[in-house]
Parts: structure tokens; C-alpha cells; sequence
């Protein structure tokens, strides 16, 4: 679903993004990429989204090269691609329902299937009683679970999110995550980029450690700090597959 | 993927609603520029018109001193009607120069009206041309004739409010134009103004996937909005003015005002042209706007 071969970002100051990254996350994964601030869980995202290009190597995201990509084709590839950020990036002056509708109506999405599919997609991520609300009068929680409800309702192939619960208290943290996992569960591919030790510890799916733009672990089942895992002197999952299960550092 | 018209109009409106100091500023701007273009269009028309009409007229008016003897204005008389390229004269007495005057002038003289009387006012001879360009030939001989004033023919009429229209309309013409420019300003500071009120919008439409069509069309439409808006204005002046030429003109069939009126058609022609400037001037400014400041 997610391939990145060599790939490698560096900024007009100089900085090295993201050095040398090669992975790939297959179609229905839960992946939480994780690192210290700066590592390049960012410009991994945007690199994804094709907001930015980078400068060696190749990326391709649901059977699509980015670098071929034309520009007018991008909306249609983010189309394939939802999105949640830690700052929720919601509309304050819509509605629950209108937020969560924006993302069908701005593709065009008739209204009869806007009607449809937001109700049911707030009811998945347990708002389905607070659709005439504001965001403002929503907890942090709520208005993360209408984020993800935007980025989910038109079924994307794949789920980006970058700090999701950045904001949030560890209950509420516990509680988007899990819904990460029901969305995962439908079969979309989900990619969490945070900082939260908690949910990745909690959640023990494959974590995909950078530090300085590079790769240093690519871990099945992980844990967000490799030294406070027992298993980690064996890491677990499919070693066959080569780049899995493995402590690189 | 086809843009819904309706989401597009209640985008465009929601922006030209927020910003719409701006939005009134920019139209009026518009509004007067395109107004000046109007009427620049609609005084070159009226005077092409009147052009037309009196070169098909009287071609040559040889004046008389109020005080010169009969002898010599029949002298005059004579030698004009034998000449080939006229085809004909008419003499009008003092009188009836000093009544079709103050006709014309129609109580404009006032307090001074009291001084000019028929003594004072020239007889004429009225001269129809077979040729109108010989008129100024015409002028040359019979300037200096015993008991001539002045000969006036139309091209001379014609050449100097040619250039006094030249003149005006290049006046009107550089002022629309600045004024053109600053509406083009406006506009692309109103649609600036409304991208970077919708950034968060915008934002959130390039992640869902909106198409970069699709982001920019309600910008592009406030833009034309703003600049037909201004020249519906415009249009509405235009049609003023006709209106206000023609009940000033109305019975002075001899008047040069009469000879200016513009036809239907005419009329319409120049509020298409201040339309199509409107149109322009609102899809550049946006196109602009939208192309510097909206990062699609």
C-alpha cells in the first residue's frame, strides 16, 4: 500500500529530512511511526501525501509512483488517503454533521450519499447523538473522533494520522486509538505517527522507529522503547520477511 | 468532476457577504471607471453620429456685417450662385437669425439677452454644396469680400469638436484606466482577503481531495461578481446619459445635440463593450489573486 525505496528529503537549509528510507507497509497494517521530535515522522507524512517530493528515491502509495504523479492528479490520490492531525483541524463555524459532510461535498459526493454516509460514520465513532453540535462545544476527545470521522468517511484506502492524540488525555488517548483500530479493522491501512509511549505500548502493533530521518527499527508487535521491552533482544514477527522484526540499531 | 453549481454560489456569496466593505468598495470602483469608459464610448458614437448627419447638410454659412449694404450682400449672393460645386443658396435676414438664435439659446443668455437684437445679429447666405469639400475653398474666397464677416462651414465645426471630443475622450479614457487599475486592485485584494480568511477551508479541501478547480471556482466567481456588478452601474449610467441626451434634444431638431442621438442598437453595443471590460476586469483581478496568494 505504502513502498518507499531510498528515499531521501533534504531541506533548502541543509537539514536532512528523512535519510536513505526504505519500507514498506502492506495493505489492512497498523503501523505507529515513532521518534523524537525532528526524527522526520512529519516529512514522512507529507512525503506521503505528496505534499512534498523528495529529492532521491521513490515513493509509491496505493499502486501509485508519487514522482509521476501529475499535479492535477494529487486531490485524486488524497482522495485514497484520509487524515487526522493533533490539531484536529476542524471548520468552527460548521456543524458536527457539516465538518464530516465538507469532506464528501468538496469531491463532489451527491447529497443523498452525503446523508447517508455521515450519519452512519458519526454513529462508528460514537457521535452519531451530537451531529447538530459545534465543534467547540465538543471535549478535545469528541472533536478528535469527528476528525477521524471525516478523514474515514469517504472509506480511504489508507489512514494517516500525525499526533493524534497529542492533545489528549491518556483515557481519551486510549479511547481514538482504539477507534484507529475499528477503522483499521474495515481493512484501511492505518499509519500513526506520535509521540504517545502508552498507545504504541498498549497497542503492540509493528512500530517503525526513525531518529535522525533514518530508519533504526522496523518491529512487528513493538513497543515504543526498545529498551524497556523484554522481547526486544528477539524482536517478534515474520523475520523471513527481512526488514520486519528488526532491530536495526 | 463536475463542480456543484450550488455549493460554488453559497461559497462566493459567504466570501463577498464576510469581506463586504471591500466587496462595495470594489464595485464602485468599477462602477465609475466603467462609467467614464461609457461615456468616452457613447460621446465618440455621438459625435461620429453627428458628423455624419451634417456633412449631409448645409456645408457653408457666409456672414454678413450687420452693417454691410444690400448691394454688397447680393454682389456676394451672385457670385455664389455661379459657381458649379454649389448647389444651392437660401439668404436669411437678421431676423431670422437673431429668432432661430434665440431659440437655440433658449433663455440661456439671461441678463444679456437684453443687448443682442436683430440690428446686431449678421444676416447669412446658406449654402449647399454638391462637393462638401470644396467648402474650405469657398471660405478662402469669400473671407475678404466687401461687407463679409466670417464664412463658417461644418468640417471646420467638425474639426474643432473633433478635437475637443479627441481631447475629453483621452481624458475620460486615462481616468477610466487608473481607475480600472485600482478596481483591479481592490479586487484582488477582496479575493486575497477571502483566501486568507478560508485558509483553514482550504486547507482541510486539499486534504479530503478537492480539486484544485474546485478550490478555486468561488473565488473566481466573487471576482466576476464584483466586476458585472460594477458594470451593470455602468450600464445603468450609460443608459442615463442616452436618456438625458435625448430629453435635452427632444424638438431642436437642428441642434448638435439632436444630431449626436445614438441609436437603440448603438446604445446597447456600448453597454455590451462596458460589460465584457467588467467581465474582464473581475476574472483578471481574481485569476490574479488566486494564482499569487492560493497555494493549490
Amino acid at each position: 500500500m505504502i513502498t518507499l525505496e531510498n528515499v531521501t528529503k533534504v531541506y533548502k537549509t541543509g537539514t536532512v529530512a528523512v535519510k536513505d528510507l526504505t519500507f514498506e507497509i502492506t495493505k489492512g497494517e497498523f503501523v505507529f511511526i515513532v521518534g523524537a521530535s525532528g526524527a522526520g515522522k512529519s516529512t514522512l507524512m507529507s512525503l506521503i501525501l505528496r505534499e512534498e517530493l523528495p529529492d532521491k528515491g521513490r515513493i509509491w502509495v496505493a499502486g501509485r509512483d508519487l514522482a509521476r504523479l501529475p499535479h492535477w492528479r494529487v486531490p485524486y490520490l488524497r482522495r485514497n488517503i484520509g487524515c487526522v492531525f493533533q490539531d484536529f483541524r476542524l471548520l468552527s463555524n460548521k456543524t458536527v454533521f457539516e465538518n464530516v459532510a465538507f469532506a464528501l461535498q468538496v469531491i463532489g459526493r451527491p447529497r443523498h450519499q452525503i446523508e447517508r454516509q455521515v450519519p452512519q460514520v458519526l454513529e462508528l465513532v460514537g457521535l452519531g447523538n451530537k451531529m447538530r453540535d459545534l465543534p467547540e462545544e465538543l471535549s478535545g476527545g469528541e472533536q478528535q473522533r469527528v476528525a477521524i470521522a471525516r478523514a474515514f468517511v469517504n472509506r480511504p484506502l489508507i489512514l494517516i494520522a500525525d499526533e493524534p492524540t497529542g492533545n489528549l488525555d491518556p483515557t481519551t488517548s486510549k479511547g481514538i486509538v482504539q477507534l484507529l483500530d475499528r477503522v483499521n479493522k474495515t481493512g484501511t491501512t492505518v499509519v500513526v505517527a506520535t509521540h504517545d509511549a502508552s498507545i504504541v505500548n498498549t497497542m503492540r502493533k509493528r512500530v517503525l522507529e526513525l531518529d535522525n530521518g533514518e530508519v533504526v527499527r522496523d518491529q512487528s508487535r513493538g513497543v515504543y522503547d526498545v529498551e524497556l521491552d523484554d522481547s526486544s533482544a528477539q524482536p517478534v514477527g515474520a523475520r523471513s520477511k527481512g526488514r520486519r522484526g528488526t532491530v536495526l540499531r | 468532476m463536475a463542480v456543484p453549481m450550488n455549493f460554488v454560489a453559497r461559497e462566493a456569496g459567504s466570501n463577498l457577504w464576510r469581506n463586504r466593505l471591500m466587496t462595495v468598495a470594489a464595485i464602485l470602483t468599477v462602477a465609475v471607471s466603467l462609467s467614464l469608459v461609457g461615456a468616452a464610448l457613447f460621446l465618440r458614437q455621438g459625435v461620429s453620429n453627428a458628423t455624419t448627419e451634417w456633412q449631409h447638410g448645409v456645408s457653408v454659412i457666409v456672414w454678413f456685417h450687420p452693417s454691410s449694404s444690400i448691394t454688397e450682400q447680393r454682389a456676394v449672393g451672385d457670385e455664389l450662385a455661379q459657381l458649379s460645386y454649389v448647389k444651392s443658396c437660401a439668404y436669411r435676414t437678421q431676423t431670422d437669425n437673431y429668432n432661430q438664435g434665440k431659440k437655440y439659446l433658449n433663455g440661456l443668455l439671461g441678463s444679456a439677452s437684453s443687448a443682442v437684437t436683430p440690428a446686431v445679429t449678421p444676416a447669412s447666405d446658406n449654402c449647399v454644396l454638391k462637393n462638401p469639400d470644396e467648402a474650405g475653398a469657398i471660405a478662402a474666397a469669400f473671407r475678404n469680400q466687401p461687407g463679409v464677416r466670417n464664412v463658417s462651414y461644418p468640417s471646420q465645426a467638425i474639426h474643432n469638436m473633433e478635437n475637443v471630443t479627441r481631447t475629453v475622450q483621452l481624458a475620460f479614457l486615462i481616468v477610466a484606466l487608473v481607475l480600472l487599475a485600482s478596481a483591479s486592485a481592490l479586487i484582488v485584494n477582496t479575493i486575497r482577503l477571502a483566501i486568507f480568511s478560508r485558509r483553514k477551508e482550504v486547507s482541510v479541501m486539499k486534504l479530503v481531495g478537492a480539486t484544485n478547480w474546485f478550490i478555486r471556482i468561488p473565488f473566481m466567481l466573487e471576482g466576476l461578481v464584483q466586476g458585472v456588478a460594477g458594470a451593470v452601474v455602468a450600464g445603468l449610467v450609460v443608459l442615463g446619459l442616452d436618456w438625458r441626451l435625448n430629453a435635452a434634444s427632444a424638438g431642436h431638431f437642428t441642434s448638435t445635440l439632436y444630431k449626436m442621438r445614438l441609436t437603440g442598437g448603438e446604445v446597447v453595443l456600448i453597454i455590451v463593450a462596458v460589460g465584457i471590460v467588467g467581465l474582464l476586469v473581475g476574472t483578471l483581478g481574481s485569476a490574479f489573486a488566486i494564482r499569487r496568494f492560493l497555494d493549490t
